[in-house]
């Protein structure tokens, strides 16, 4: 059985920030589909998944959702690090 | 999850799918790939499968770094 019947549900004045948070992921998704360039697009990537992070925090109240948050932040971070690092040509060798 | 957070999320998600089909640059279809998997987190979270989303947060890099080393750039001798 899923953990939906046995929490809580958001809902009500608490609903806004959720809102808010979901309106900056559109947003941010929207500037990073209408970037050109391939390294600005980065740092819209990364307002993507801070706002999604977000989002996970908000919607469940439950004590292992913020495990989860931290799970995703940290790899969302981490994947937008890698394209970011191969991108701009990874380690020279020899300086 | 209310139908607001729904919308913006599918939103997310047919935006990820569609510049990563459309794109040119395999590096553009690997950042519209991660834009599609953040859409995707909120309705795993909404249905309380949170172990399923801390495992698959783990995952996905792993494999984001397994396609970068398929198409990284290879600099001439």
């Amino acid at each position: 059985m899923a953990l939906e019947d046995q929490v809580p549900v958001v809902a009500g004045m608490r609903m806004i920030p959720i809102y808010v948070c979901a309106l900056i992921a559109v947003y941010g998704a929207l500037r990073l589909v209408a970037e050109g360039n391939t390294l600005r697009k980065l740092p819209f990537l990364n307002v993507v998944s801070f706002a999604v992070t977000a989002v996970i925090a908000l919607l469940l109240p439950h004590p292992i959702t913020i495990a989860a948050a931290a799970a995703f932040f940290v790899g969302s971070t981490f994947e937008s690090n890698a394209i970011a690092s191969t991108w701009a040509g990874g380690m020279k060798r020899n300086g | 999850m209310d139908d607001i957070v729904m919308a913006a999320c599918v939103i997310l998600v047919l935006m990820g799918t569609f510049s990563a089909i459309l794109g040119r640059d395999p590096f553009n279809k690997l950042i519209s790939l991660s834009v599609m998997i953040a859409g995707v987190f909120p309705f795993i979270v909404d249905r309380g499968y949170l172990d399923v989303a801390a495992a698959l947060a783990l995952i996905v890099p792993v494999s984001t770094i397994f396609i970068l080393m398929a198409c990284q750039r290879r600099e001439g001798p």
